[in-house]
């Protein structure tokens, strides 16, 4: 790597632009970055030299127009972010949702040629810089650099750092579901196929879910919450929920991402099945009540096939030769 | 010989596609010559937007626009990028595809900006030799555009017409003429927007872009979000004048009105470049535009659609 060029000779086209890209992303602005070791690297800049690299205009100076870019870097990616992750930027309110962004983005910079996958480590990213608190478990790592967007946690309940990774999980995945593979143009499981399996059969079977079927399990009631701050006016507050168990299945159909609130029960077979368990082995493994009664049980699975069928969740059944 | 457009038809007054419109172009089938999709935005979708592209390139001719080829950059080609792009392309057949003139980011990152490449000969033998390792993976001559740029390099050795017109002869490929981007770059660099547009080489103009940008009063930005302004339509009637004409496309990406306002925007370069037309006197002055993040070439992102 070539150092600091004191000859009076423009530096190479790659030095121009590492240099380039490391003023105008530092987090504290073009002049910041100039001032900055890894800029100064590369092309040494003393104090009032940067025209000596960066013309200026009539109106404005080097520093000023350098500024322009660094402004819209931010501003651009943290837009972004916003429109991939809405209802967390809701929560926060602007100003904390883009403090936190900003902070994401320094640690994971977009490193794709497409848009798309620039929230992709958000939720991760949360995680990693949760706030330590009372509930937590021992493995919970707290933030370790303590940003405007994490200190709300001091004044809300415990464990509401879970609240914004599961929101982000859940915005993330709605996200991935809307645009990933889907089957709107292919046959799907009908109700009547169920009907067809002979009852034999059944613990033996295995359901193909659809491509586009995701589960979340939450330790807060996250897609209700979405739900209420999706029906809010723009400046209302809305409560933040109990902490409660909570399960959703997300899918498309005709383009559009559908939500279903699921039990555990519900929950922990349609995982099962999405292993590619046999339905008996799916219920079997499922966390029944042990004084449960069978025919209300029978009663419940026939129920939620039916309903998971019509809804679209399954592809294809397949009955092993 | 090089025929008018590089060979290229012209398409008349197209718009960019954006998700916003989607619902109205499928239920109204409006009479717009073509549309101009931003290539990222489709490349890897499977879901509703590929969806909608498909149903509308059987109706409409198009054109792929891409922002994120980065052909000046020092990081190698994004190979899987140029793959995805081909397959996007022999899928829907768009009559050519374009990109800038800059680079998006180097050592790995991407900023998704249209940054400026210093105008020297290192930089364009650099351009010159990736444009053709392009156009030989993807089989196609690629079009390039002008960006608007808000800083210039010390260290350049050429006027951007000069690079623009070296590269397309050296590299064999076509220019898209940002003539809003020229207008813009023009107050930003006190160069003379007529000069500019008067030196490309005419022939090789496959495509122009129309768009509104902000003024700053000590700068202008490309913020494609407000009507093309007077000056910007009459460098527009220069350039229509010294290539024959070529597909003009409006470019509206940041509060962006309902489809009719658009086209209707687009579809004033008729009167613009009527024989009768005449520039108001005095041009007036054009008002700082309010509101919006006013960052420079926004870029249309899609938005999941849930219930």
């Amino acid at each position: 790597m070539s150092g600091p060029d004191p000859i009076a000779r423009p530096a190479g086209l790659g030095v121009v632009q590492r240099w380039f890209e490391t003023v105008i992303t530092h987090p504290e602005g073009a002049e910041a970055g100039l001032g900055s070791a890894d800029a100064r690297h590369l092309i040494d800049l003393g104090p009032g030299a940067l025209e000596t690299v960066i013309t200026r205009s009539r109106a404005l100076t080097a520093a000023e127009r350098l500024a322009i870019y660094a402004n819209a870097y931010h501003t651009r990616l943290l837009e972004c972010l916003g429109e991939v992750f809405p209802m967390l930027k809701r929560m926060l309110g602007e100003e904390a949702f883009n403090d936190l962004a900003f902070d994401y983005l320094q640690v994971y910079p977009s490193k794709s040629y497409t848009l798309n996958e620039l929230g992709r480590h958000f939720p991760q990213y949360l995680r990693e810089t949760r706030p330590a608190d009372d509930t937590d478990d021992a493995d919970d790592v707290g933030r370790a650099e303590e940003s405007d967007a994490g200190e709300p946690g001091a004044m809300l309940m415990p464990g509401w750092g879970d609240l914004l990774i599961e929101l982000a999980r859940l915005e993330w995945a709605i996200y991935q579901v809307f645009d990933g593979p889907g089957v709107e143009d292919q046959p799907l499981l009908q109700v009547g196929d169920l009907a067809i399996i002979p009852p034999e059969d059944w613990p033996r079977v295995q359901l193909r879910p659809v491509p586009c079927l995701q589960l979340l399990a939450t330790r807060f009631p996250v897609n209700e919450y979405f739900t209420a701050l999706r029906h809010a006016e723009e400046e209302q507050v809305v409560p933040i929920p109990e902490p409660i168990d909570s399960y959703v299945a997300l899918t498309r159909r005709d383009y559009i991402v559908r939500r279903y609130e699921l039990s555990a029960l519900e929950h922990g077979l349609l995982s099962a099945l999405m292993r590619g368990e046999s339905i008996g082995d799916a219920v079997a493994a499922a966390a029944w009540d042990p004084d449960g009664d069978a025919e209300e049980i029978a009663g419940r699975l026939r129920l939620w096939f039916r309903n998971w069928t019509a809804e679209g969740f399954f592809q294809s059944v397949v009955v092993p030769g | 010989m090089i025929p008018p457009r590089l060979g290229h038809p012209h398409l008349g007054l197209g718009i960019g596609l954006r998700t916003v419109h989607f619902g109205h172009i499928l239920e109204h089938r409006p009479a717009v010559d073509w549309f101009e999709i931003i290539s990222e935005n489709f490349m890897d979708s499977q879901g509703r937007p590929r969806h909608v592209l498909r149903q509308i390139a059987e109706r409409y001719p198009l054109v792929m626009h891409g922002v994120s080829l980065s052909i000046g950059s020092v990081d190698p080609l994004d190979m899987e990028y140029l793959r995805r792009l081909k397959a996007l392309a022999s899928e829907i057949k768009p009559l050519w595809i374009s990109d800038h003139v800059c680079w998006t980011g180097v050592a790995g990152r991407n900023t998704h900006d249209l940054l400026p490449i210093p105008l020297t000969e290192e930089s364009l033998r650099h351009v010159v030799e990736r444009i053709r390792i392009v156009q030989d993976v993807l089989e196609r001559p690629f079009v390039f555009e002008n960006p608007s740029t808000y800083v210039g390099f010390t260290g350049s050795t050429m006027p951007e017409w000069e690079f623009l017109t070296r590269m397309a002869r050296d590299a064999d490929c076509g220019l898209l003429l940002d003539v809003n981007n020229v207008y813009v770059s023009s107050v930003n660099h006190d160069f003379d927007p007529e000069e500019f547009i008067r030196s490309v080489p005419h022939e090789r103009v496959v495509q122009f872009h129309i768009a509104g940008h902000t003024n700053r009063h000590t700068h202008l930005i490309d913020t494609h979000d407000s009507p093309v302004i007077d000056p910007v339509w009459k460098l527009y009637r220069l350039a229509h004048e010294l290539t024959g004409g070529v597909s003009t496309l409006l470019e509206w990406d940041a509060k962006i009105p309902p489809f009719p306002e658009v086209h209707a925007e687009v579809l004033k370069a008729r009167r613009h470049l009527a024989a009768d037309w005449t520039d108001p006197d005095p041009e007036p002055m054009e008002p700082e535009s309010p509101g919006g993040s006013g960052v420079s070439c926004p870029l249309h992102h899609i938005v999941a659609e849930v219930l």
